[in-house]
């Protein structure tokens, strides 16, 4: 039997492989990837639960939001990597490092 | 115990002991300056005339003793002063007596040399030390005499020092003398222990402590020490290695120190100690007196150089008088001395003279020889008469002849000896045979000198093929030689010349043991003595002045022993010098590798210690202080994020916030 | 353990383990093509919540649609792009942030397990009332259906709102790609 406990357990390991590679990669797209990755885990979740609702499917609804969303997030990345790019000559967060003190 | 009447005496043996310490410290302080021997000379007669009016004085009445207190330690007195009795006498009258004709032969002798201020120096020195000696009332005094007369004689050997042998000489002769004195240091300290002073009065006099003594083996031992040194002193077997070897010296000092005064110095010790000797002893001192006398008469017989025959001659005299010592004739053993003394001295100085001719020669046609080898004398008969007639006085009372001192001095010893050893073991019979060898030896050795020296053609021609012509000495060596050769005549001592009791100088020695007198040996001995005499003489005459020399082979066995001293020289050389060296060498390897290694290795020890303090200051000190350094420089590393501008930086301090939030929010939970 | 149990436990282990390797790969392009695989391994493990069109939908959008819209971002970029791109990141295990990082999103675990364990021992009310009124999503349901209805009548301001959404990103992801006029 699959139960709750089983997904659920399986979205907080993908979430926090995701929020690794958010905060240690140093290539930008790898850092959308990680986002990526914690946005999948979070509608993994949302499906998880939305199994209990059978009323309203409020879950699985939420689901396909999230992840047209998540599509038009990768979208916008993408152009601001390009520009980004564009002006610093380089993808590593670090060098780009205008904002600091 | 003040007796007004001996102030006179008292002056004047002061005087001769003073006159040529003054000349010794004038002869310091003039220096260079100090040219001709006047003031030496003159020293040395004021000496004899004071000599002569203290003998008149002294002899044959009482003993005078005056001392004065020296120093004191803790209980013990020490004093020093003059003992005058009829040893002392005679003996001050003799060293006078011979020092004065020596004095005025060096002034012609040593004309010329370099060092001819030094040497005057030197001889008062001697002479002051010998009178010392033998006027000394205490052990202490007259050992402090002995040693200032060894190291006078160190000086006179080594007077050419430049020359290696002479150096080398005088410090044997040092060094011999010191076993010796090391032995009177022994016998000193044995008597103060024993009896608490030094005095010769109170220890050896008529009441004195050690003839009350008992007989402990202590006195034996102290009599033994006080031989030995005797023996250093008067070069008796094995310590008679030096005495050759110092005539490296000038000619004068050889016949006034090592053949009349400064060897008889231990003879005279020990007639001056003579209680002491008990019966063991004294048959000890016969022995080795014996042997001596037999041993450096056969060397004597073998040797080419003039000067080294008369010095094995003076050995073997000293045996001679020795064994009278050790037969208990001490008044004999004196006689003999005194009359040694005279004839010796001059045989020494006709050699001097005619070494002085040969010397001449050799400078004056610049020839390469040795003046002192007899090889190249012969026939100076005809240019030094005089030298010749003086020589035939000395060498016929050197053998013993009758009408000479000698023959009275030489049989007595013969005769005593003869007696003595009636009343020995059957064994001590070698003693009185050993010496009548001996006397025979002498005379033949001396008469071999004579002739060879004398007689026949002088060889210098036939070696350098040409004709030499040697002057006689001059008047000023032959006047001191004359005197001493009135000396060696029978008549200074007795009006009889045959009979020796009836001379004034033995009655005034008592004798120990009177024994009974054997008429036999009264006869008999001397007859047989001088018949062996005259009989050995004319062998000598016809090999050596007639050139009838029979025997082919002169490198036989007993010819090389005797010519190489019985080896006595090598056998030092082996047995003592070598092995001392070899232990120095090791003592000094030991402290250079033991010792030294040890500092060494202690400073080494020292050095790894501090290295081993400066690792540690630098890795763990140091690394503690930097290691702080670093963890603050870490920390403020870490704690820079923000700074950089990262933006991954932003988002974690974001999740960590949230994180904290979401913990919290689970505890209260 | 029924097949169920295995072919979930199978999908898991992809969707974890590509993810992982994603973490810990040093070129960019492999991490691509391996997300791939990470997002199908989703698509099946939607399925087994019951929730089949999500999983449809995963698959049309996110790997035909997000995928594809950054390999061919990635791709089509000049040259420079791609190389610098294709350098990926130096020396990731010697950073000293990487040691931090670890400890928050390990910390981060262990919260969400605490709350997945909380949830398994006390499950929230409205979980036990669905089980109770028998609202709970079967397998033979048509969930299309259903999503269709609850979409236009439920949640139809949330759609509309989407849409809106979706084309303003649209248009400014446009004006931020575009072409730059080169200034003589």
């Amino acid at each position: 039997m699959i139960t709750l406990t089983h997904l659920l357990v399986v979205s907080a390991l993908l979430f926090t492989i995701g929020l690794y590679a958010v905060l240690v990669k140093k290539n930008a797209i790898l850092i959308l990837v990680g986002i990526e990755f914690m946005i999948n885990a979070a509608i993994l979740n949302l499906v998880a639960f939305g199994r209990y609702d059978g009323a309203g499917y409020g879950g699985q609804i939420f689901a396909l939001f999230a992840i047209v969303l998540a599509a038009a997030a990768v979208a916008v990345a993408l152009a601001i990597i390009l520009n980004v790019y564009k002006h610093y000559n380089s993808i590593d967060p670090d060098d780009i490092n205008d904002l600091k003190d | 115990m003040e007796h007004l009447n001996h102030i006179p005496v008292i002056v004047a043996t002061l005087l001769v002991l003073l006159a040529p310490f003054c000349a010794f410290l004038l002869a310091a302080s003039l220096g260079e300056r100090n040219k001709s021997g006047l003031l030496a000379t003159i020293a040395i007669l004021i000496s004899l005339c004071a000599a002569i009016f203290v003998f008149s004085q002294v002899w044959q009445g009482e003993t005078i003793h005056r001392s004065i207190r020296w120093f004191c330690i803790g209980a013990n007195e020490f004093r020093v002063g003059l003992i005058l009795n009829n040893l002392s006498a005679v003996m001050l009258l003799l060293v006078s007596a011979i020092a004065l004709p020596v004095h005025i032969y060096s002034m012609l002798y040593m004309k010329g040399d370099p060092g001819i201020h030094r040497y005057w120096m030197y001889l008062s020195l001697f002479c002051f030390a010998m009178l010392g000696l033998v006027v000394a009332d205490g052990l202490l005094l007259m050992y402090m005499g002995w040693e200032l007369v060894g190291f006078a004689s160190y000086l006179l050997i080594g007077f050419w020092f430049t020359k290696d042998t002479a150096i080398k000489a005088n410090k044997k002769a040092f060094l011999i003398n010191r076993i010796g004195d090391l032995g009177f240091l022994i016998g000193l300290a044995l008597i103060y222990t024993q009896f608490q002073t030094f005095d010769l009065i109170a220890l050896f006099g008529e009441q004195g402590l050690v003839k009350h003594a008992e007989p402990t083996p202590h006195l034996t031992y102290a009599g033994i020490a006080f031989f030995l040194g005797a023996m250093a002193k008067s070069a008796q077997f094995p310590l008679h290695i030096w005495l050759p070897d110092a005539m490296e010296g000038p000619t004068a000092v050889s016949s006034l120190i090592h053949a009349a005064t400064m060897v008889a110095a231990g003879v005279f010790m020990l007639v001056r100690i003579s209680p002491l000797f008990d019966a063991q002893v004294l048959l000890w001192i016969a022995a080795v007196g014996a042997f001596t006398a037999f041993m450096a008469a056969t060397i004597a017989l073998t040797q080419q150089d003039i000067k080294k025959v008369l010095a094995f001659s003076t050995i073997s005299q000293l045996g001679f008088m020795m064994a009278a010592i050790g037969i208990g004739q001490y008044g004999v053993a004196i006689f003999h001395l005194v009359t040694h003394a005279f004839f010796k001295c001059l045989l020494f100085l006709a050699a001097g003279a005619v070494i002085h001719e040969m010397s001449h020669v050799k400078e004056k046609y610049q020839l390469d020889f040795d003046p002192q080898h007899m090889g190249y004398m012969g026939g100076l008969r005809k240019y030094m008469p005089w030298t010749f007639r003086l020589t035939i006085v000395a060498a016929l009372a050197l053998a013993g002849l009758p009408l000479t001192a000698g023959y009275l001095s030489k049989d007595a010893i013969l005769i005593y000896a003869f007696e003595w050893s009636e009343w020995q073991q059957g064994i001590w019979k070698i003693v009185p045979l050993s010496l009548l060898i001996s006397s025979g030896l002498t005379a033949f050795y001396i008469a071999r000198l004579v002739f060879k020296v004398f007689y026949g053609k002088l060889r210098l021609n036939r070696q350098f093929r040409r004709s030499f012509h040697l002057h006689e000495a001059p008047k000023g060596m032959l006047y001191p030689m004359a005197f001493l050769a009135m000396g060696s005549l029978f008549l200074l001592y007795s009006f009889n010349p045959l009979v020796f009791e009836d001379s004034w100088l033995l009655k005034g020695f008592e004798k120990t043991a009177s024994l009974q007198r054997m008429n036999i040996y009264h006869t008999v001995v001397p007859a047989a003595v001088n018949g062996v005499g005259i009989v050995v003489i004319f062998i000598a005459w016809r090999w050596y002045a007639r050139r009838k020399y029979p025997l082919r082979r002169l490198k036989g066995w007993l010819y090389q022993f005797s010519e190489a001293q019985w080896y006595a020289n090598r056998l030092y050389e082996m047995g003592v010098v070598k092995p001392l060296l070899g232990f120095s060498r090791s003592l000094y390897a030991f402290d250079r590798m033991v010792i030294d290694g040890m500092v060494d290795a202690g400073g080494a020890l020292v050095r790894s210690l501090s290295q081993a303090g400066r690792w540690l200051d630098t890795y763990v000190v140091d690394a503690l202080v930097n290691g702080l350094g670093y963890l603050a420089f870490w920390l403020g590393g870490q704690l820079r994020g923000p700074r950089k501008g990262r933006v991954q930086y932003y988002m974690l301090s974001m999740f960590v916030v949230l994180l904290m939030v979401l913990l919290l929010g689970l505890k209260l939970v | 353990m029924t097949m169920n149990l295995v072919l979930f436990y199978l999908l898991a282990a992809t969707a974890i383990g590509s993810a992982l390797l994603i973490v810990v790969m040093q070129q960019l392009v492999r991490s691509l093509f391996l997300f791939f695989l990470t997002l199908f391994a989703m698509a099946g493990l939607y399925v087994f919540a019951l929730a089949d069109f999500v999983a449809v939908t995963q698959v049309i959008v996110y790997v035909g649609g997000v995928l594809v819209l950054m390999l061919f971002a990635f791709m089509l970029s000049n040259k420079t792009l791609l190389n610098d791109l294709q350098q990926g990141t130096k020396g990731v295990f010697t950073t000293l942030p990487k040691g931090q990082a670890m400890l928050v999103a390990a910390l981060f675990l262990v919260v969400f397990m605490a709350m997945v364990n909380q949830i398994a021992v006390n499950p929230p009310v409205w979980i036990a009332e669905a089980r109770a009124n028998q609202t709970v999503i079967q397998a033979p349901d048509h969930t299309i259906h259903h999503l269709g209805v609850n979409l236009m009548t439920r949640y139809v301001l949330p759609f509309e709102v989407i849409s809106v959404f979706l084309m303003m990103t649209l248009m400014g992801a446009a004006h931020l790609a575009r072409k730059e006029n080169k200034t003589p």
